[in-house]
């Protein structure tokens, strides 16, 4: 029979136990192996199966004609020797049939043969079926208790499975013991409603689910004829997943069997290819199937494939090379390039040039201060001879007021920065100020967390309190620490186990705990909380069994606290040491994609084992960079800024045109919306009159989010009602386009009597080319060339009013896409 | 073939057939085709990719209309609970509504009514009408869209010129009365357009000729060289989208032309009405018919989602005098609505809803209004391709809870998804945390799908 089939009929269950030790062995380089291979290489011991519900899926290699390993285990032919043992798959699935022995075979079209002990033992002795380790993972597999059925909170028409099978005595006791029993008959297991249920034999709003022929149905048959046995907690329990193969080099187009294995706590193994769940981290790269089958698309660049079974998890890399052979790369400037580099040569990508200093000064002043730079500035900065002019500019810009406006912009926004009503203001504003002043003194990140965290008293007397002040509750304060100083998002877990998550209920209560004894009352006003740790013993009550939790980090020891401590400094502790694994990654990783765009984790505050670096090593290297340090944030932006990675020109070279995480170019990023408004302002000499704050305050140093603005609001300005930053949009809409083009506020800052074009026009003696340079440089930080001049020139010809002609070119130079993106 | 067609002169619907295939058919009928079983093929084909697309229009009744003086009167019960009206029957035999809606009566046959419509909160709010959800639903992170964000956020623009959520309400001095659907944690890109804000004015050009617009878009173009293709993002590819789409929107306007009555036959205006003299708005919304009209005028032009506020039914006092005047106008533009919807065969394409946040006491108190009653509301459905000529549910003989068959708020809201072609039991949303989010956590009414 075929085995492989995207129908869920198809597919079948196997449970089986096989002894092998399956050591990671993956071979990178090739050389003295054999032609063809059963996977793993250096496993010689025979594939043990245990049991008639043994399965294993085998994984051919064999060497390509350019000497790589690929993948051969669907385009070889299966024998063995003798027959009758087991039953294989064209796709390389066994089953069991009768004990013994046999010899597998796996013969390639081009004559090479591979060999492989196959033994099956208690063929005819059926184990007990062990309830939380064979049936729930039907259960999960199928989606009956996904979110959208049965497995959520309310259930669905009056059946209740846990969220994803997290639960399994939940789960028991609602199958076998609610509404009387009469879901479950083990005198005639056939006419279980759970089967007639499954099966679309009785009607069911999921429709069939389950083919009466396929294994999973056999199983819970058998569950149910045994008596609907329990599952003993003696019985073993999946304590991790393994691949027999974790990663490769693909070539574009080609496909990897995948063949998963789950190891028990009493150490056996288990094969769970067909029960566990495949998810592709991207799937513009490379997709995936339910039996366990990664195609890879044509893109070149590196792709992670997430098996999940059980709550634990496994992934495949796959990185996928351009064809050819690139010869010229460039000596890095610094560890950035390094790893940069290293994973472009690896998969082929040639790199982009350098960008020339135009680019490079409009870039860094944006990226650093958050504005263009000025005509004087540029004009400097082009004319230099210096060789070291772009590092002197960084630093430059590194000690301005602008930067520490700029990121104090960023943190206020994740930082919850909010006021929604004007008692407010005054606190709003001192953590703005508070912001910009750390950042400006360079206070080290560590302290600079200890004081958000850790932060007790009046928000006058020390400001990080308005963060205990926007932020009120436990969940929110657990939840936001872990997702904005350590990149994980601890949401799912206050309810239940997430399936892609390591985070269990518990992880999330012990976190919580830290900040169980934070109190607040009322300071000089309602809207000026004191907040203060409370006397006790910092502990968080599980919320399934009532336990009182003492504090632990995520994956860290339990914090014993005493009465007298103030358990947030315990909390910051643990996150600042040096070798905490997520804290200095998190912060590098934030900062990575505010200069790229893009995050080496994507999103940037998501740092889960699951959703792995797309490039580890530069991961690694930067913050190992940002800890010998000292946790020093002017740093971390200059070494990036100086490295080659950041100077590359955003013109694609051809090759690495569709590269989008790579690096082998800068990737062009729309102007956020603040940055924006100020520029136009810069273009036009006008400016944006905000409420309540100094006629001159740009948009970028607004102190909190609650200016109203409708260009602010079209363009994308979060609101700071969440720690991430996603909430910053940077889609572009219909609103956007027509307020830039045709919005009052823009006609009348083009228009205005002291705006740019009215006092160019009014300079009669000055040549028009170098009014329409001055326009470019101050726009776009360069000169115009001969083709733009022409377009300028003919232009400003044609409109017998000059005035209406420079408002015109302003306008059309703040609606092109060179204005509006940093490149 | 030949059965179908006398079916559907005969203006009789067979259960066994689905009517949207009468109405395709029949509408190919009209057009004097000769009708052979290609057609009736095609007519089926065309189902998937309906002509017009799928669409609703969200009529909320501010302050939560008498459930038992609208479609479930209780003229069994004694006078301080049965209060002034007397019911009449409709087009659908057995089926009797309140006699200030003799228009609608002729249409009950397009209508369902949900008598035991159940989970509404007891607060001055059109949140619960417009999402299914309160506001305090995942408040911290933006709280939850609104249908019209939610399928603003799936399904996009029709029309590139023409927004997919329109919130017609004009601010009430009750500010939640006049809500036109939050995009809640789906952020300002899937809030509704309003046509009275920065928004519409934007369409309009101002000091700057359309001569003079088109040359600085010639200007634009002959400029910006900068080559989209180096953004794999899409955003810039966007831009370029909209910033075209925004030149034709500055030229061709079909927004504001669907916004502009003076482009509408003044005798379809009549039918209508104008809702004037206005009445008992106080903190309200006005009872505002030409709403109505608009906003399938929206929809013509490819609006997907179209809220409006209609009056204050907030009837503490007067309640009789209210339903009277609210009731009678309402009763004059849906009608003309829903008579408009067929005679176009939009009908089974556009969902109406009428409701409002909760019923009203059954008890009338001595200013003869009704007070707030949340254990049971009601609400009004009509096309979207529901079957109607039903009535989904009842209340107890003095109309005080739900004895048959409880409609929960986000049943309702399920069905309008179903009605769009969303399956509410698969589609998510993904919120600012990265969680997928459910639209509602019901089931469409099965008894109207």
């Amino acid at each position: 029979m075929k085995a492989i089939s995207r129908t869920p009929q198809g597919i079948l269950l196997w449970l089986s136990w096989v002894l092998a030790t399956l050591a990671s062995s993956y071979g990178t380089t090739l050389g003295d192996e054999p032609e063809i291979w059963f996977e793993p290489l250096v496993e010689t011991k025979p594939i043990f199966l245990l049991g008639s519900d043994a399965r294993y899926q085998v994984l051919v290699s064999r060497k390509s004609e350019n000497s790589l390993a690929e993948d051969a285990t669907h385009s070889v032919i299966f024998r063995t020797q003798p027959e009758g043992i087991i039953e294989v798959s064209p796709t390389g699935f066994i089953k069991p049939i009768a004990n013994g022995i046999t010899k597998l075979s796996a013969e390639h079209r081009s004559g090479n043969v591979a060999e492989r002990v196959v033994e099956v033992q208690n063929w005819a002795n059926d184990p007990m079926v062990d309830f939380a380790n064979q049936i729930v993972p039907v259960f999960t597999k199928y989606g009956c208790n996904g979110g959208g059925c049965h497995g959520k909170a309310a259930g669905q028409n009056g059946f209740k499975l846990s969220l994803l099978g997290f639960e399994p005595h939940d789960d028991y006791s609602h199958l076998v013991k609610e509404s009387r029993g009469r879901r479950l008959s083990p005198a005639s297991p056939e006419q279980s409603l759970l089967l007639t249920k499954a099966t679309g034999q009785t009607p069911h709003g999921g429709g069939a689910r389950l083919d009466p022929n396929s294994h999973e149905y056999r199983l819970i048959r058998r569950w149910i004829a045994q008596g609907m046995p329990r599952s003993d907690a003696a019985n073993p329990q999946v304590v991790s997943l393994s691949l027999v193969l974790n990663d490769r080099r693909m070539q574009p187009g080609s496909q990897q069997q995948l063949s998963v294995q789950a190891r028990l706590s009493n150490g056996m193994i288990e094969d769970v290819t067909r029960t566990a769940q495949y998810e592709s981290n991207d799937t513009e790269m490379a997709e995936t199937d339910e039996t366990g089958i990664v195609r890879v698309k044509n893109q070149a660049g590196e792709v992670a494939i997430m098996a999940r079974y059980q709550g634990q998890v496994a992934a495949f890399r796959a990185s996928v090379p351009l064809a050819g052979e690139v010869s010229d790369w460039p000596s890095p400037t610094n560890s950035v390039d390094d790893a940069v580099l290293k994973q472009l040569r690896s998969l082929n990508i040639p790199i982009s040039g350098v960008c020339d200093d135009p680019s490079f000064i409009r870039r860094v002043t944006l990226d650093l201060a958050g504005r263009l730079p000025t005509f004087e500035e540029t004009r400097l900065f082009l004319s230099s001879t210096n060789t070291d002019k772009r590092n002197q500019w960084i630093e430059q810009l590194l000690s301005s007021n602008e930067y520490s406006e700029y990121f104090a912009n960023k943190w206020m926004v994740i930082l919850r920065n909010r006021r929604t009503n004007p008692g407010q203001q005054a606190g709003s504003f001192a953590f703005h100020q508070w912001l910009q002043d750390a950042l400006a003194e360079n206070k080290p990140y560590d302290q600079f967390v200890r004081d958000i965290v850790a932060a007790s008293g009046a928000i006058d007397v020390h400001p990080p309190v308005a963060w205990y002040r926007n932020v009120t509750d436990t969940f929110g304060r657990t939840e936001d620490i872990a997702q904005l100083f350590l990149g994980q998002r601890l949401q799912c877990a206050r309810c239940h186990h997430h399936p892609f998550e390591k985070w269990s209920q518990e992880d999330y209560y012990r976190f919580s705990a830290f900040f169980a004894l934070v109190r607040s009352k009322d300071g000089s006003t309602v809207d000026d909380p004191m907040i203060y740790s409370d006397f006790g013993l910092a502990r968080a009550s599980h919320p399934r069994t009532g336990q009182g939790l003492e504090p632990a980090g995520l994956n860290g020891p339990v914090v014993s606290t005493h009465e007298y401590e103030d358990p947030r400094e315990s909390l910051v502790d643990w996150m600042t040491q040096t070798d905490n694994p997520y804290f200095a990654k998190t912060l590098v990783n934030r900062y990575w994609k505010h200069f790229f765009g893009r995050g080496l984790v994507e999103p940037e505050d998501d740092l889960r084992s699951t959703n792995p670096a797309s490039n580890p090593e530069l991961l690694s290297a930067l913050a190992n960079h940002f800890v010998e340090s000292k946790f020093d944030l002017k740093e971390l932006a200059r070494f990036i800024c100086q490295s080659r990675t950041y100077q590359l020109s955003s013109e694609a070279n051809g090759l690495n045109v569709h590269d989008r995480k790579c690096f082998s170019r800068f990737y062009p990023k729309r102007l956020s919306a603040e940055v924006l408004s100020d520029a136009i302002d810069t273009v036009t000499q006008s400016a944006t009159q905000f409420e309540i704050v100094p006629a001159s305050t740009r948009a970028v140093s607004l102190p909190d989010t609650a200016f109203a603005s409708y260009f602010l609001t079209v363009f994308g300005r979060p609101e700071a009602s969440t720690a991430c930053e996603c909430e910053r949009g940077s889609d572009s809409s219909l609103a956007q386009s027509l307020q830039l083009a045709n919005s009052k506020e823009m006609q009348s800052k083009l228009a205005g009597d002291t705006a740019r074009a009215a006092r160019m026009a009014a300079q009669v003696e000055r040549a028009s080319s170098e009014q329409v340079e001055e326009l470019y440089i101050v726009a776009l930080s360069r000169a115009p060339n001969e083709e733009e001049k022409t377009a300028a020139f003919q232009y400003l010809e044609s409109q017998p009013d000059r005035r209406i002609a420079y408002e015109d070119l302003t306008w059309a130079l703040l609606n092109s896409k060179e204005f509006l993106f940093n490149h | 073939m030949i059965s179908i067609l006398e079916n559907l002169s005969s203006k009789g619907f067979c259960d066994a057939i689905p009517r949207r295939s009468f109405l395709q058919i029949g509408g190919m009928a009209f057009g004097a085709h000769q009708i052979g079983l290609a057609d009736v093929l095609r007519a089926d084909a065309k189902q998937t990719h309906p002509k017009s697309h799928k669409s609703v229009i969200q009529i909320f009744l501010a302050g939560g209309p008498p459930h038992q003086d609208l479609w479930d009167l209780k003229s069994e019960a004694p006078s301080e609970i049965r209060g002034e009206f007397n019911p009449i029957a409709t087009n659908v035999a057995g089926i009797q509504i309140c006699e200030v809606f003799p228009k609608l009566a002729w249409h009950m046959d397009k209508c369902a009514i949900i008598r035991s419509v159940v989970g509404c909160k007891d607060r001055h709010d059109a949140i619960q009408c417009l999402s299914g959800w309160t506001k305090e639903d995942m408040r911290t992170i933006g709280g939850r869209p609104s249908l019209g964000a939610a399928v603003s956020r799936i399904r996009g623009p029709v029309n590139p010129s023409v927004p997919p959520f329109v919130g017609l309400a004009e601010k009430s001095s009750h500010i939640e009365w006049s809500d036109s659907g939050t995009p809640g944690y789906l952020g300002a890109a899937h809030a509704p357009f309003r046509p009275d804000g920065p928004g519409l004015e934007n369409m309009k050009l101002h000091g700057v000729s359309l001569e003079r617009l088109q040359n600085r878009k010639h200007l634009l173009v002959s400029l910006d060289k900068m080559r989209r293709d180096i953004d794999t993002s899409g955003i810039m590819a966007g831009m370029d989208a909209n910033n075209a789409r925004a030149l034709e929107v500055l030229t061709s306007s079909k927004l504001i032309d669907a916004l502009d009555l003076s482009k509408e036959d003044p005798k379809t205006i009549a039918r209508y009405g104008d809702g004037k003299p206005y009445q008992f708005q106080f903190d309200g919304t006005a009872t505002r018919n030409d709403h109505l009209l608009v906003a399938r005028r929206l929809i013509e032009a490819g609006v997907r989602v179209v809220s409006l506020s209609f009056g204050r039914w907030d009837s503490h006092s007067k309640n009789f005098d209210v339903v009277r005047d609210h009731g009678g106008k309402l009763d004059q533009a849906l009608s003309a609505l829903i008579e408009d919807l067929a005679q176009r065969g939009m009908l089974d394409d556009v969902s109406i809803v009428v409701w409002g946040e909760m019923g009203r006491s059954p008890k009338v108190n001595k200013e003869a209004g009704r007070d707030h009653w949340s254990q049971v509301s009601c609400a009004l459905l009509a096309g979207g391709g529901i079957r109607g000529g039903q009535v989904i549910g009842a209340t107890n003989r003095l109309g005080e809870f739900a004895s048959e068959r409880p409609v929960h708020v986000q049943e309702v809201m399920a069905t309008l998804y179903h009605n769009l072609g969303i399956d509410v039991a698969t589609t998510t949303l993904t919120d600012p945390t990265g969680r997928p989010q459910y639209l509602v956590e019901h089931e469409p009414i099965r008894e109207l799908i």
